[in-house]
This record gives structure tokens, sequence and C-alpha cells, in this order.
């Protein structure tokens, strides 16, 4: 199983597909502290004006600051635009 | 993304708020069922503020009730709520349809035919001549193919050189090259004779090619053959020949004026008024009813075409007449003044013949006066060439 894993994992290497689509890790775009896009995210566990806490498929991410706003939310994507002071990770899954 | 909410835009979209304690379950259950939420905003720890479109807006209350949250609608945006604004306002709708369609419908037309680079033909030919063409004020744009209208006219006309007809908007612009008309040209192996193309004395008469007919001194009139296009020898007999050579000859131009004593010459007081009417094709109103106030008057009339940008010309043109107030006063010239007037005319209108002002040799002045008025003859004497070539006809 392992191994079969590892061969496709090199398959898509090899084929260069992005790692935010090949896998369900999240991926965390921050333009200034102002701007945050978080792709691949599973569901919103909490929102507050001042935190919100998302859940991911290897864990959850916490991001703290003032007068955040979901600007666009989709499937997929998210954009928080706001104060942001911080973010911290949660891990839940062992690989 | 953006796509997704001008599509929003398009179609209406509501600015809602949510309340209720359980928001991030109705938020994650939007996103399973595929409904779009942007700029959300938390006011408070059970107030929700979110943008989201009229279609996704029934499957949202339906989704509010399961997780039992109050939703409100704050405000509607989009195109069918602005449409849905205007519904009352029928009559708004007709007019400005109305003005569409009337703008779209003038558009098809020429309303004005403006012509550049004429300068010996006048405008009211040329007008006259694409009106035979089947292009005039008000016809039909589709109607008009340039092209053969074009070839049309230059095989008509030999006085232009080039014509171009554009049609520009509302207006047909006409550009013009005038051609200029070519003397006759005669070979060289052709026989010819040379004449006078004006009356005079001739001074000098040097004949490179034929036999002079005239002498130094002979007054000739126009169209007399001043050399001769054949020589004569005692062998050959008589042989025609290309004649060539130059004469010149003292012509005299000759200017009358009369000037009474008495005259009116009517001045401007400075007084004037303006006057305003409107012409529609040929129809004209008149925005005023009386007569001009002034016993005598100047009328300048000024007209100026409509135009709604910078092509688009409409066919109402707006009529702006200017009376200036005259005075007449009587003039009383004495005979020096009169003589001086007179003479000064003559030679304004001579020198308007005469090419060149070096070749003047001698200016004569002859009066003639009476108790009415002073008659001045002026006369230039002038050094010219008169010489052209005439083809001998057999």
């Amino acid at each position: 199983m392992k191994k079969k894993k590892k061969k496709q994992n090199r398959f898509e290497e090899w084929l260069e597909i992005p790692k935010e689509i090949s896998t369900e890790k999240p991926k965390l775009t921050i333009m200034g502290f102002e701007e945050l896009l978080i792709e691949n995210y599973k569901s919103i566990l909490e929102y507050q004006d001042f935190y919100v806490r998302l859940s991911t498929y290897i864990g959850i991410i916490n991001i703290n600051g003032f007068e955040l706003k979901l600007n666009e939310m989709t499937n997929d994507d998210l954009l928080i635009t706001g104060k942001i002071e911080s973010i911290d990770f949660e891990k839940t899954v062992d690989e | 993304m953006y796509i997704k909410i001008l599509k929003n835009y398009l179609l209406g979209y509501v600015r809602i708020t949510i309340e209720g304690y359980f928001i991030e379950r109705l938020m994650n259950l939007c996103l399973k069922k595929g409904i779009l939420l942007w700029k959300s905003n938390r006011k408070k720890s059970t107030l929700l503020e979110t943008n989201l479109s009229i279609e996704d807006f029934k499957r949202m209350t339906e989704l509010a009730k399961q997780t039992k949250c109050k939703v409100k609608i704050k405000q509607k945006k989009g195109l069918p709520f602005i449409f849905h604004k205007y519904k009352k306002r029928k009559i708004f709708f007709l007019f400005l349809c109305f003005i569409i369609i009337g703008i779209l419908c003038l558009s098809n037309f020429v309303w004005n035919i403006e012509i550049i680079g004429n300068t010996t033909i006048s405008r009211e030919e040329m007008l006259e001549t694409l009106k035979k063409e089947g292009l005039t004020i008000g016809t039909f744009k589709s109607k008009i193919d340039t092209k053969a209208m074009v070839n049309k006219i230059r095989l008509d006309r030999n006085d232009l050189a080039w014509i171009g007809i554009e049609l520009k908007g509302t207006n047909a612009m006409v550009k013009i090259v005038e051609a200029d008309k070519k003397p006759e040209i005669i070979e060289e192996e052709e026989y010819c004779n040379i004449i006078a193309t004006k009356a005079g004395r001739i001074v000098k008469i040097n004949a490179l090619n034929g036999t002079p007919l005239v002498k130094e001194g002979d007054i000739v009139q126009e169209g007399t053959p001043l050399i001769g296009g054949w020589l004569e020898g005692k062998y050959t007999g008589v042989r025609y020949v290309h004649a060539n050579g130059e004469v010149t000859a003292k012509v005299w131009y000759t200017a009358t004026k009369k000037i009474p004593f008495n005259q009116t010459v009517a001045s401007k007081t400075g007084n004037k008024e303006t006057k305003y009417s409107v012409r529609i094709n040929n129809f004209t109103i008149n925005f005023y009813k009386t007569l001009s106030k002034f016993q005598k008057y100047d009328t300048i009339e000024e007209t100026k075409k409509l135009k709604l940008f910078s092509d688009f010309y409409l066919p109402i043109e707006i009529l702006k007449n200017t009376n200036y107030e005259l005075v007449e006063n009587q003039v009383v010239y004495t005979k020096e003044e009169a003589k001086n007037q007179a003479v000064e005319e003559a030679k304004k209108q001579l020198e308007e013949q005469i090419e060149e002002k070096e070749t003047i040799l001698n200016t004569y002045f002859n009066y003639q006066e009476t108790e009415e008025y002073v008659e001045a003859q002026v006369t230039y004497e002038v050094l010219e060439k008169i010489g052209t070539k005439e083809k001998i006809v057999f």
C-alpha cells in the first residue's frame, strides 16, 4: 500500500501537478498583513469578529485578528480580510 | 470568483442578516450545498451579515429553518431590482425608447454635405452635380454607392482631377482637387503660327523660325499673326515650319472711374439687434414677430447646423440674423478730392490685372469734369510678351 502511494507520488512529481491539488494539504497565501487566502479546507468550525477556526484534512487552523471578514467563500477556497495578528495550527493526523 | 460576483450582480443579489446560535453550522451547510456567500461580516456573536444571490436565497431559508436561524433581507441590489423600480415609470421608458429609435433612424441619413478643396468651382455648382448622382441632404445612407458616384462624376466633369466622398456619421465629406486647364500642346513636328494675345504696339520681334509678318512700331490687334509658320526659298518654294520666336509689345491697360461730388455714405451707428429662427429642412420658424426697429439697416445672416458629438449632424439649422443700424450722411467732395479718389480706385482696379509691376513703362491720366461728377481715365503702358502658338489649319 505504502509502495503504491510512493509510486503515485513519483508519477505526480514527474507530471508537475501542484501539491494542493494532488494532496489534501491546505495552501495558505498571505498578502501583506490584511489578506489571507486558504485553499483546500473542509469547514468552518468557528467564526467571530476576532477569531476564525477552520478545519482542514490534516488539522485545524486558528486565525486571530480584528475585524475579520470572509470576503469570498466557496467550496475549496476562502479569502479572509482584516487585521490578521497570528495564525497557528493544530495537527490532528499523524502521517 | 469575480465572474461569479458579476453574474450575481446581473441576476440580482441580496444582503441579509442571519441571527441564531448555530451560524457556523449554517455556513458549513451552505458550503456543502454550493451556495456562494461573499463579503460575510460577523457583527455580533449571534449575528452575521452576508451577500447572497437571489437563486440561492430560497434554499438558504430552508437551511436556516433547519438550523433555527432567522433571516432578514437588508438590501436588494442588482439589475432585476433596478428594472423593477422603473416598471412604474412607463411613460419615461416609452420616451426613452422613442428617442433612441429616433436617433437610430436619423443617423441613417445624410444631413450635411461638406465640400473641401474648391476654389473656382462654386459650392452650389458642386452640390448640383452631386444631386444629379443622387447625393443630397436627406438621402438614405445605404443607398449611396460612393465608388460608383465618384467614377461617374469624374467621367462627367473634366475640371476635376480627383474627387473623394467619405461618409462620416451623418456628414458627407466631399474632397475635390481641381484640375488646371492645360494649354493646348502643339508638338514640334506640327506646323504653327505665332499670333498676338493682346492688342499693342510691337517693340521687338525676334523670329527664331518662320517669317516675321509685322515690323517694329506696328500696331496689332488681338489674333493678328506675328510670325508665319513657313519659309520661302528661291529654289525650294514655300515650306511650312514650326514657328518659334519672341515678340514683345507695349500693351495698354485702361480703367475709368466716375466719382460724383455729392454722395450718400452709409455708416454704422453701433446699434444692433439679433433675431433667431430655426429652420428644419426648408421650413422656417421665426422666434420674433416685429419688424426691425431701425429704419435703415444691414442684415448679416449666419447659419449654424446643430450636431451631436462631432459628426452626427441633425437636420436642424439655427439662423441668426443680426441687424446693424445705418446712418446715411451726405458728403460733398471738392474737385481735388474727387479726382484723387477716382484715380486711386482706377489704379487699384488696374493693378489687379497686371501681373508684373516692374514692366510698367508709363502711366497716363485723363480727366473729364462736369458739374456733377469727375471721370478719371488711367492708362498703364506695360511691356509684355504677346505671342502664342496656333496650329496652321490647311
